[in-house]
């Protein structure tokens, strides 16, 4: 049986997800080689096909609104494979990074990071404004990390 | 409407409980999304440890 490859099919932006289930409709209904799809988010306006080959792709997005081409070449397991294990919320924030809080209640404030929790994506800081330094603990994904420039000016 | 995935499995789920491993701990705070027709055949299945066919999220919290 052949290999299966990745390819890239290029759809609107936000659309993603639409595409792809109407791909895995389609490859259901006409037995396209089709094995998965994938849409790692992060990826604005693609989505990702594994399938045999490049012209089953071709074929199963005719038709298709919003999935635009099929992008020239195979993509090998290794360089996708990183989108099938997300990082966690926390990579790259460490304990005394400066951080601008981007939702929630302190949304704006600048923080400095305590405590660095991997396991539940959860840091805890302390309020740059605050009077009396309490530590809050917030989700990873609802700071940015400041850079050393932004906290020189 | 937010769809819900299942802590355990990642899967996909309309109910309140997974059909798939019976887990009630769903949740609507997932991302990535993949939709596998023939875990067979499909290297991100065998990657993902996913042997049914079937709507999943990538990250769930
Ligand atoms: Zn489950």
């Amino acid at each position: 049986m052949a290999e299966t490859s990745i390819f890239v099919v290029k759809t609107t932006a936000n659309q993603e997800r639409s595409v792809a289930n109407l791909i895995a409709q389609l490859a259901r209904k006409e037995k396209y080689d089709i094995t998965a799809l994938l849409v790692p988010d992060v990826l604005k306006g693609y989505v990702l096909v594994e399938a045999k080959a490049p012209e089953i792709v071709e074929e199963a997005i005719q038709g298709v609104p919003h999935a635009r081409s099929v992008i020239r070449g195979a993509s090998s397991f290794g360089e996708v494979e990183h989108f099938l294990t997300p990082k966690p919320a926390v990579v790259g924030i460490n304990e005394g990074s400066i951080v601008e809080l981007i939702s929630g209640p302190f949304k704006g404030e600048m923080a400095r990071v305590k405590r660095v929790d991997i396991g539940k994506e959860e840091i805890t800081v302390e309020l740059f404004e605050a009077m009396v330094p309490i530590p809050i603990t917030v989700r990873g994904d609802h700071v940015r990390v400041l850079s050393k420039d932004e906290i020189q000016r | 409407m937010t769809e819900q995935a299942c802590r355990e499995c990642h899967r996909i789920v309309e109910g309140l409980v997974c059909p798939i491993c019976g887990s009630s701990s769903l949740s609507k705070d997932w991302t990535g999304y993949v939709v596998i027709i023939d875990p067979k055949e499909s290297e991100v299945a065998r990657k993902l440890g996913i042997t049914l066919p079937g709507r999943y999220a990538l990250k769930v919290r």
